[in-house]
Formats: C-alpha cells, structure tokens, sequence
C-alpha cells in the first residue's frame, strides 16, 4: 500500500477512527490495533514476507531479554552475536547474496551456474533494510545498558512494524520510539492539523515534485547518449531534487501520520541543499540513518582515538562505504559511499599538524552563503552514481559531461510548470528553514479561510499536476 | 451534527476529538464533491478509448479483424479502410501483455473473428512491460470489460480520473478550457486529423529533418528481451489453439530512424520473427517497417508514426496480405 494511494487514503481514516474509538486509556487495544493496522498494511504487499517481520522481531525480543538476563558477559555477548547474525544474515540472503557471488564469478572468471554457489531468485522485501536496522539497534542498545529491554512483546512488535515508518523509515532508536508504546497517547487537535499538513506537503513533494522530476530524468538516464553535457547535468540535478522530494516527501506523510497517532518520529531531512559541505550535508540528509551509522559504527570504530588521524580515516571511510553498500548491491553504491568518504575526509581532517588548518575547521575565505553553492555541484556528482545502472553508465555520463557536448534537445527537457513547481518548493523550504516543514504550526499565523485556500492548492496542484505514479525509490533499499 | 449521535455512543470519543471530526467533514466533503463531478465530466469526455469501447460493443458480432499494438500500430492502421470488419485496440504505450489480455477477454465476442494483426516493433522485444498497475488497465475495464490487474477488481479500479488524474487533467482542460483538441475521431476511434508533429512543424523538409533529434530505443536488455519473446510465444500459441490467423507487422519508420536502430536489437527482433513464421503455421508477417518506397516524408507524423495519409496506405497493404491469405 502505498501512502500516494487511494487505498491508503482509506486505510488511514478507517484506522485512526477505530485507534482512537477504542479511547486513549486502552493502550493495549490502541497497541493492538495498530499491530493489526501494520501488518495488514505490509501484507497487503506480500504477506509471506510478515513471517520474516514476526520472525527478525521474535529473535530480537528475546535476544534482548536474554542478553539482560544474564549476567555472564561472555553469554550476553553470544545472545547478542546470535541476534546481528540472524539479521544480517537474513540481510545478507536477499539483499547481497547475488551481487557477492556474481562478483566473486566473475573474479574467478566463473560462469553462474557451473560454479557451486548460483544466485538465488529472490524479491527483496521491502524496508528490510530499515526495519532490520531497527531491531539491530535495539538489541545492541541493550547489551550496551543504553536501554532497559521490554517485557511486553505487542509493544516491541509494534516497535519493529509501525507502519507509518515500516518501509522507508525514518529508522528510529529503540530508546526513542519503543516508550512512546508504554505511554498513554493524547489527541491533541494542533499536533493532528500539524500532521495532516505534514502529509499535505510530502504528497506534494512526492507527486507534484519527485514524479514529474521522474519524467525528465528517466527519459535521460534510459539513453544518456542522446544527450549532450547540459542536458546531463540538468538531468542530475533533476534527479537530486527527485530523490529528495521522493524520500523526504515519504518521510513527511511518516511523520505526519505518526503525528495522527500520538506519536513523534525523528526528523530524516533539514533542506539538504543548504549543505555547506558534504559533513554538513550527511547532518541534514536521511539523519536517522546516518545517526544510526555513526552510533553503530564510526564510533566504535573510533573509541577513544578521537585524536587518532588514521583511525579516523578508516572509521569515515568504513562507515561511509557501509553507507553506500546499505542502498544497494551495485558498485555504484559502494563507489557512492567511497566518494562520499573521500569528500568529507577532505574537509574534516587536518592537512597538516594544527587541525584547524582543515578545510572544516579554518574560517572559510568564501562567505557562509555562498558554501552551498560550492557543496551542491558534488552532491550532484555523487547522484549521478546514485542514479546509473552500471559503471559502464557512469562513465559514459562523466565523459559526455566533460567533453562539454551540445545540448540542442535540452530544450524539450525544460518544462516551466515544472520548474516553477521545484522553486515553490526550494524557496518556501528555504525561508522557512528554521521550522520542520514549511506548513508548520500555520494556524499561529493565519486565519482559517487564508489557510484552507491555501490547503486546497495545494490539494488541487497535487490533483492537476502530480506526474506519472512512481514507486518510492528507497523502498528498494 | 453530520454523525447520529447513537452511532457515536459506541465509540468512546471526546468532545475535542468531535468537534476536530466535524472539521475535517467540513474540510473534505467539497473536495470528495469536486472529485465526483471530475469522474463523471472524464466519463462524458469523447476520448478515442470510448469510441472504440462503442463500437466493440455495437459491432463485435461481425468483427473479423482486430488490430492490437503500440502507438504505430494506432497511428498506422485504420479500420475505416480495411476490406473486412475490423477494430484497433493499439494505443500509445501498449505492450504485448495488454495486447493479450484484450485479446483473450474480448474473443468470446467475436465469433467471426478471424485474423489478428499484431505489431512486433523494433522496440518491443527490449522495452519491459508494464505492470499489473498500470493506470491503462482503469481505461480497458471501464470501455472494453477487460481486466488487465491480474486479480479481482474493485470499485477503485473503475475510477478513471483517479487512475492518471495527469492525463484526464490535460484532457479536460484541452476539451473543455482551451478547445485546443483538434482529434476528429471516425466511428472505429481512429483519428483523422492527426497531421500535429514535428514533421508537419517542419514544413516536411527534409534537411531540418535530418537535423531532428528524436526519441530512439537503443538499449539492449537481453534479460527483458527473453521475457518478452516468451510472452510472444504465449500469445501465439494462444492464437494458434483459438485457429485464428496472425499477421504480424511491423509500420514504416522514417529513413532517420531506420538509420538510428540498434543493429543488435534488430538482428535479435528479426531472428525471432523467422523463427516464428517457420514455427508456426498461422503467422504470416507483413514487414513494412524499411518500406521507403511507398512511405514519404508526407506520410509521417514524426520519425516513427504514420499520420493519416500513411495509415490509409499501410491499410492498403493490410488489405493485400488479407486478399493473400484467402
């Protein structure tokens, strides 16, 4: 079930009537319904797939129950490499198998089939990679002591499948997410404005902003030697603003329905092209993800060689090679994660002893507004990975782009609604930077008709103008 | 109140929560009424799918012919000029599984059915279908009865406006705002006023033609292709069981094009059609797609699609191959 359908515009309403029908004391029943609300809504996709939600939940409840009941550190340990294996392993299976023995086919100069392992003819569950992040979090948090484990199983399995954020995040902690379940959830009416607002400006990012984004961009990834050098590039700014209107947009209706239910979910995006640099940027772009690496992974490779230059090297580019690999099965991910890395061990660390001589730390000779301007051209670098099928495809972008070939169709690609649409949408985010999304709280500014006018635009654009429905594109990670 | 107050009582609401209900009723209630008039206005909309939805409904008993396929195949071929009763299913995008969902669920109508005139593009082995979503199979259902979703429908699927409120939006506005629709249907659905394009915009000249850049398949995906061909095969022996006689065709491209294709997508799609008409003892192939002989320039909307002047001769040569096989 997608958010930007017309079952979900059914879904929804039924759900939150019956969610707080049953009154905000009954948080059993709450829990319970939304249980039953988001498996359904994952089912509805395919309901084999619920047997590996229920399971990975199982293994990290009582994995986590284990791991506090013991006191031996030795067995909390193996309770703990027990649950990563499972999740990774399951991970692994479906996400990395096929592209692992490909490569290594290949490497041994192979032929699939002949060799002892052949690829498997698996789908790929959607938001596995988020929720198996998920429930990794939890367990690691509590063999850490960062949080106590739950003992209510309905709260953990509503922890681990939440629909409002199941699929495509944003990719919540433990200790953040799992206590909301415990707590009674107030209607407070502003929140559930704020909510559906919220869920007004995702659709609008995704429909009106992703999918026409889509068009230009399919049209030019599908044959980019049709193309000449500006058409390429407008294409892959195009398609940062794609991706961005897609993912954040899906985040927004997340939060916003999360909002309906009493809950709070983490912000995943703060205008990532006000990025002043690519450290900035990866502060302000899918942050729960990147919180999760960094509490995961960067530190605790780090420890505490804070001051260590070659463990902090190592540490980015690990961390960010993960990254990379966590979007896909493609080198072109890997290759987006390493250039990343690359880039941000440029700013971040000393070029010589005194580390405030780093391009991060000096006090940069170019003015603070000016930053994003000299940030987003790499950005736009790194989608161009981001968005090839193949290295082959990548190479042939970066060589028609720098051999600086005519654009004379570039015109055909340029489309004034459209454009007008994305400088709606870039300069309501950008002068209203301060707030979590640009509709935010507008019942304290504005009177009721100003704001219904404006919410019926918005519903009328959204109407009128949404492109051609696309998949979300992070329901493939 | 909008909701009887004995409903409520078993529901444990607060008055905030009610009093936000009734908000939200107000709020939707013109949005839902502004939804219902776009459905019914698309509904009443003349567009190309109704007219052919009529004419099937009017005419299936005597249909001999139906013509199934791309945007080619709809721009190339007119009913009007076929020496047997006929009709054309193919519209812009259509791949091979709506072709053989059409043609599957509308047989049973056709008792005289005889002949299949199926497009084999050169971009059709290469081009992955769509999927079972696709917002066309809203269109079938509602004009031709045909199920394209792949399971059981809904009242969602009905829904036309809602299926590419897009296109309907573009529609409508074109229809009704602006009167810019210059389509002028005859009673197959055919347009006969499609002359619009680029080449007309070009004054048919041929050295600016030349200079045209153009939408082009050029890329080859085997893995889609060894679907696609095997769909083919499904929809073949299909045929074959149903003793319907196939021509497949290919319709005329510009020289341009012709220039333009992948050698390696070509060789694969003629290989297959080889095969094919060696495998199987009702195909006959009607391969006009190197015709420049009889094609002009003034034939052509653009490099690959017939206007009406082309699509009254490719029918002429439908008509040939029919006169052939009798």
């Amino acid at each position: 079930m997608l958010f930007n359908s017309f079952s979900f515009g059914l879904f929804l309403p039924i759900t939150l009537l019956i969610y707080w029908a049953v009154g905000f004391k009954k948080i059993k029943t709450q829990n319970a319904v939304l249980l039953v609300a988001s498996y359904l809504f994952y089912g509805l996709w395919d309901w084999r797939f619920l047997f590996l939600i229920v399971a990975s939940s199982l293994v990290d409840y009582f994995a986590g129950l284990a791991v506090a009941n013991s006191e031996n550190r030795n067995n909390q340990k193996i309770y703990l490499y027990s649950s990563l294996l499972w999740n990774l392993g399951v991970l692994f299976i479906f996400k990395y198998y096929n592209f692992f023995i490909e490569e290594f086919a290949l490497l041994f100069n192979q032929n699939q089939g002949e060799y002892m392992f052949s690829s498997l003819n698996l789908i790929l569950p959607i938001g596995l990679s988020f929720y198996t992040f998920q429930t990794m979090s939890y367990t690691i948090d509590v063999y850490k002591k960062r949080i106590e484990p739950t003992t209510n199983l309905l709260n953990f399995l509503c922890f681990v499948s939440f629909f409002p954020q199941l699929v495509a995040g944003p990719i919540e902690k433990a200790g953040d997410l799992l206590p909301q379940f415990n707590k009674p959830r107030k209607f407070i009416a502003e929140d559930t404005k704020d909510g559906l607002r919220q869920i007004l400006w995702g659709l609008f990012k995704k429909m009106v902003i992703a999918d026409n984004a889509a068009i230009i961009v399919n049209m030019v990834y599908y044959n980019p030697e049709n193309y000449g050098s500006y058409s390429l590039v407008y294409a892959s700014v195009l398609f940062f603003f794609q991706i961005y209107g897609d993912f954040s947009g899906y985040s927004d209706i997340a939060i916003g329905t999360a909002k309906l239910f009493g809950f709070k979910l983490s912000r995943n995006f703060n205008v990532p092209y006000l990025a002043k640099g690519v450290t900035d940027f990866w502060q302000r772009w899918h942050i729960t993800l990147t919180r999760w690496f960094s509490d995961y992974v960067y530190f605790p490779i780090i420890q505490k060689n804070l001051r260590s230059t070659t463990r902090r090297i190592i540490a980015i580019l690990i961390t960010m090679s993960l990254i990379g690999l966590w979007h896909g099965a493609n080198w072109t991910f890997i290759l987006f994660g390493l250039l990343q890395a690359v880039l941000m061990i440029m700013e971040r660390l000393p070029m010589g002893r005194n580390r405030k001589t780093s391009f991060y730390y000096r006090k940069p000779r170019i003015p603070s507004f000016l930053m994003p301007v000299f940030t987003f051209p790499f950005i736009v670098a790194s989608c161009i990975l981001f968005r090839s099928q193949s290295m082959d495809q990548v190479a042939v972008i970066f060589e028609r782009i720098f051999s600086f070939i005519s654009s004379e169709n570039i015109k055909e690609l340029l489309n004034r609604k459209f454009l007008f649409f994305l400088f709606i949408l870039v300069a309501s985010e950008v002068y209203m930077r301060h707030k979590n999304f640009p509709l935010y709280q507008l019942d304290k500014h504005l009177n009721r008709p100003t704001r219904w006018v404006i919410y019926y635009i918005f519903i009328i654009l959204i109407f009128r103008y949404a492109g051609p429905k696309e998949d979300f594109i992070y329901f493939q990670f | 109140m909008l909701v009887p107050k004995r409903i409520l009582s078993i529901f444990n609401f607060s008055g905030r929560q009610l009093r936000f209900l009734k908000y939200c009723l107000w709020f939707f209630v013109p949005v839902v009424i502004a939804y219902i008039i776009l459905e019914i206005v698309v509904v009443n909309t003349p567009i190309n799918f109704k007219i052919i939805g009529q004419y099937y409904r009017e005419h299936s008993d005597e249909i001999e012919l139906i013509g199934l396929g791309s945007s080619q195949m709809q721009s190339a071929f007119n009913p009007a000029y076929a020496e047997v009763k006929a009709i054309n299913f193919a519209s812009k995008s259509q791949h091979h599984n709506e072709d053989f969902h059409i043609l599957k669920q509308t047989r049973k109508n056709f008792p005289k059915l005889k002949y299949v005139l199926l497009e084999v593009s050169y971009s059709h082995l290469e081009l992955p279908h769509h999927r079972d979503d696709y917002w066309k199979n809203s269109i079938y259902l509602n004009y031709y009865g045909v199920n394209g979703f792949g399971r059981l429908t809904t009242y969602k699927d009905k829904l036309l406006y809602l299926s590419n409120p897009r296109f309907f939006s573009n529609q409508l506005t074109d229809y009704y705002i602006f009167q810019i629709d210059k389509s002028k249907f005859n009673q197959y659905g055919f347009d006969t006023n499609n002359y619009d394009g680029p080449f007309n915009e070009m004054g048919f000249d041929e050295a600016k033609i030349a200079q045209h850049n153009f939408q082009k398949l050029n890329n080859e995906d085997l893995s889609i292709f060894n679907r696609n061909t095997a769909y083919l095969y499904r929809i073949l022996d299909y045929t074959k069981a149903e003793n319907l006689q196939v021509i497949i065709c290919t319709t005329p491209f510009y020289k341009t094009y012709l220039k333009a294709r992948n050698p390696n997508i070509l060789r694969r799609r003629d290989s297959i059609l080889q095969v094919i008409e060696k495998k199987y003892g009702n195909i006959t192939l009607l391969f006009q797609e190197n015709d420049t002989l009889h094609f002009t320039v003034r034939d052509f909307i653009n490099e690959n699609h017939l206007n009406p002047d082309g699509a009254k001769k490719f029918t002429g040569f439908v008509n040939q191959k029919l006169d052939s096989l009798n």
